[in-house]
Parts: C-alpha cells; sequence; structure tokens
C-alpha cells in the first residue's frame, strides 16, 4: 500500500469512528465489513458517509455505483478513493484573484 | 410541498427584540401566532433559528403554546443554522419556509441556500393559501408529527450518552416493530407515505389510496406494514411494500419500498429487507426482486439494499429504474428480536 493510501484509510477511519461514535474504525482489520455487523454504519451514518467522501474528495460514489461495492470494507473504500481520486487528487489550483487582493 | 417553517424570533414571531426587554420579554405576534398554528395543524413543522440564548426559544414556545420540532439559537449564520435543522429533521432545502423580518438575513439565506422559499412577516398569510402549504392528505401521524420528532431528539440524545452498539440501544430503548398486512384503515396513511417519503422510496411517484385498496383482496399481491414504537414513543405507521407473487414463478416481486425518515437510523428498512427474505424463502422463492429508481435521495435505501445482499447489473442512469435482485441461496441474517411479525 502506498503512503499516500495508508494516509487516505488513516482519514477514513477517523471519520468512521466519528460516524458511528466508536473507536473500532481505527483500528479495526482492513476487511472488517462497514455496513450491518462490523463497522456498524446504518443507512444514515452511510449517506452521511458518501456526501462526506464527495465533499472531501469529490468523488461521488453513489452515482458511480449502483452496487456500492466500495461501502463493503474500510479497504475496499480506500482502494476505490485511491483509484478513483488520483486525478483529482490534487485541489484545483486557485483561480486568479481578480481582485488583486494581497497574496 | 413544504413540510417545515423556520421561524425568526425577534421582530418575526416576537413583537419586539428579547434581549432588549430582559424584564418582560416581548409578547408573541398575533397574526403570525395563528399563522403558525394553522399550520402545524395541517401537519408542517415549526422551527425556530434566532441570533438569541437558548432561553428566548423557551419563552417562545412557552408563549406562543407551541413545541418546535427543532430550534437553533445562537450568534452563527442562519443558512448554518437552517442547514442543522434539515439535517436533524431530514428534509431537503426545497422543502422548507424561512420567515424573517430582516432583509439582510432573507438575502443571505437566498444566496446560500437558493432552494429554501424565503417569505418576509407579512408574506405569511398569503404564502399559507399556496398549495405549497396545504398537503393533500392529513393524517393524524401527520398531525402528530412535531411531537414525534421531540421524541426523536430525545432519543438522539440518549443515544449519544448510550455507551454500546446500536443494537444495544435499540434494545435498550424497548424498539418494537411489527411487520403486517395493510387494512382499508392504513390507506390514507399509505398514500400519504408514497407522497411525503423519498430517501426510503423505490418509485418516487406518488402511489394513489385506490391503488392499495385494489391490492388489498389481490391474492397475488400482500401490503405490508410496519409499525414501529419505542419507549419514547409511538411512531405509528412508518413504512411499507407491496409484495407480487406469481404462481409457478420462483422468485418475489417487490414493486414498491418506502419508510419514514422518522425510522432512520432505527434498524426498521434493515428489519423489513430481513423480513422479506425470510419469508419468501421460506415460501420456496428464489429470489426477491425490488426495481429501485435511481436518484440523490433515495441513497439511504440503496445502502440498505447493499448491506441487506441484493446486488443489480444495472447501468441505470439518475432517474432510471435498476433492479437489485437478492439471491435467496446464499445466507439470510436473522430477524431481531424486537420484530413481531
Amino acid at each position: 500500500m502506498s503512503a499516500d493510501q495508508d494516509e487516505l484509510t488513516g482519514e477514513l477511519r477517523r471519520l468512521l469512528a466519528e460516524l458511528t461514535g466508536h473507536r473500532l474504525a481505527l483500528t479495526a482489520p482492513l476487511d472488517t465489513a462497514l455496513l450491518r455487523d462490523g463497522i456498524g454504519l446504518d443507512s444514515l451514518g452511510g449517506t452521511v458517509l458518501l456526501t462526506e467522501i464527495e465533499r472531501r474528495y469529490g468523488v461521488d460514489i453513489a452515482a458511480e455505483d449502483l452496487n456500492l461495492d466500495a461501502l463493503a470494507s474500510i479497504g475496499t473504500l480506500a482502494a476505490y478513493l485511491a483509484r478513483r481520486g488520483e486525478p483529482r487528487s490534487r485541489p484545483p489550483a486557485p483561480a486568479p484573484d481578480s481582485e488583486g487582493g494581497p497574496a | 410541498m413544504i413540510k417545515c417553517v423556520i421561524w425568526d424570533l425577534d421582530n418575526t414571531l416576537l413583537d419586539g427584540v428579547y434581549l432588549e426587554s430582559p424584564g418582560e420579554p416581548p409578547a408573541p405576534n398575533a397574526e403570525l401566532t395563528a399563522v403558525l398554528h394553522e399550520l402545524a395543524g395541517r401537519g408542517i413543522l415549526q422551527a425556530v433559528a434566532s441570533r438569541n440564548p437558548p432561553e428566548a426559544c423557551r419563552y417562545a414556545a412557552r408563549a406562543l403554546d407551541h413545541a418546535f420540532a427543532a430550534a437553533q439559537c445562537g450568534w452563527g449564520a442562519k443558512p448554518a443554522a437552517i442547514t442543522a435543522i434539515t439535517t436533524e429533521l431530514g428534509l431537503t432545502e426545497d422543502e422548507v419556509a424561512f420567515v424573517d423580518d430582516d432583509p439582510l438575513e432573507r438575502a443571505e439565506v437566498s444566496f446560500s441556500l437558493p432552494d429554501v422559499l424565503v417569505l418576509a412577516p407579512g408574506d405569511v398569510r398569503q404564502a399559507a393559501a399556496w398549495p405549497l402549504f396545504s398537503p393533500p392528505v392529513v393524517t393524524a401521524e401527520a398531525r402528530r408529527r412535531g411531537e414525534l420528532y421531540l421524541q426523536r431528539r430525545a432519543r438522539q440524545e440518549e443515544a449519544q450518552a448510550f455507551g454500546g452498539s446500536r443494537d444495544e440501544f435499540l434494545l435498550h430503548s424497548r424498539t418494537s416493530v411489527t411487520i403486517g398486512a395493510a387494512g382499508t384503515g392504513d390507506l390514507a396513511r399509505l398514500h400519504e407515505l408514497s407522497v411525503r417519503t423519498h430517501q426510503f422510496n423505490s418509485t418516487g411517484t406518488p402511489f394513489p389510496e385506490a391503488g392499495f385498496a385494489g391490492l388489498l383482496d389481490s391474492a397475488a399481491h400482500r401490503v405490508v406494514t410496519v409499525r414501529l414504537s419505542d419507549r419514547f414513543g409511538d411512531d405509528g405507521l412508518v413504512g411499507a411494500c407491496i409484495v407480487a407473487t406469481v404462481p409457478g414463478e420462483t422468485g418475489w416481486q417487490v414493486p414498491l419500498m418506502m419508510m419514514s425518515c422518522r425510522a432512520l437510523g432505527r434498524g426498521v428498512i434493515d428489519a423489513l429487507l430481513t423480513w422479506i427474505c425470510r419469508t419468501a424463502r421460506a415460501a420456496g422463492a428464489a429470489r426477491v426482486t425490488l426495481p429501485c429508481v435511481i436518484n440523490p435521495r433515495n441513497v439511504p435505501l440503496r445502502i440498505a439494499l447493499t448491506g441487506a445482499g441484493f446486488r443489480t447489473t444495472s447501468q441505470a442512469g439518475t432517474g432510471e429504474v435498476a433492479e437489485y435482485v437478492r439471491d435467496l441461496s446464499q445466507p439470510v441474517a436473522e430477524l431481531p428480536s424486537w420484530v413481531v411479525s
């Protein structure tokens, strides 16, 4: 696993721990299921997760994958984002400030 | 359809500025109070977003004799307060109206949240007559909605303080889900659910009362209802589905699945999907097929389908229907102990 993907996995673990209110997501094995048993994410938590992922990484998983395979486990989610997010992993360069404000 | 009106307090619901009259807080505005009660009677939620300390909301609730479904009091921007309220109540921006006397606040909300209906206090009485504020069906459940949201808040606060897992909390709350056959007394509520549910709605289109009525006596169909209660309160009929069976066919079809967002996060949709799969398997079915329209609003339903083992081979785009199939030769979860059927 690349350093980037390690970092991404760490971010996702923290996000999942926040959403579920449990520390389990911080240390659970990568193949732990996200939904139902496992991390215990329900449809509400899953929806907030997908919204937050779209906001942070610009990837709309719900529109791209009707089966939501990415939500199988922490590992599949990180791998999906690493693969899918690559072309857009860097934020777009800021537009030139037409007001000419301070640099 | 507007499901919630979010009110400013100072010089809107109250005839004056709360913090400027410490001895005797301003009285409620009589005209707006009447409109608020009229709208609440139609099942429309009432909430408060005010730049005031929280006691201002408690005072307003007492003075207006109305328990608000949600209240955001503080010094933050109004758009953030409105977003917090819509998230808490499970609503979208186009389902809320915002009333404020301050033109700057109104402009800020219109700019940040363009789908919110923004009104000045003087326009509210007239607006209340618009079709947008007149739900076609108002059931007892809808009229009690404000009260139910208060129970929800109490439940959420306790769930956050509770240390165990979600399942442990559901047991601890004495959650009870009853799955049964629909009767004629359920028809109005079933139609209302088909109109009002979005996050857990597989078709995204209203289903007429007569349509449900026609299925009650059909040998090839079952209209299945889901009722929910716990020690915080009784939510009544929160969800339903239609199951279609064809003699000689080895699969069950679910042409409609719908669930109130009030049941969100309480294990009910998972329980219903598990019940369908187990009942179909016991009846000898090899699979369950559930057509689901793909749109950004019913993502929670698709997450529940994924969690219940449904798969699709469809490439449907937004607005199109994808057929989700559950292969019953794969293991099916046990029904939780708090489900009665």
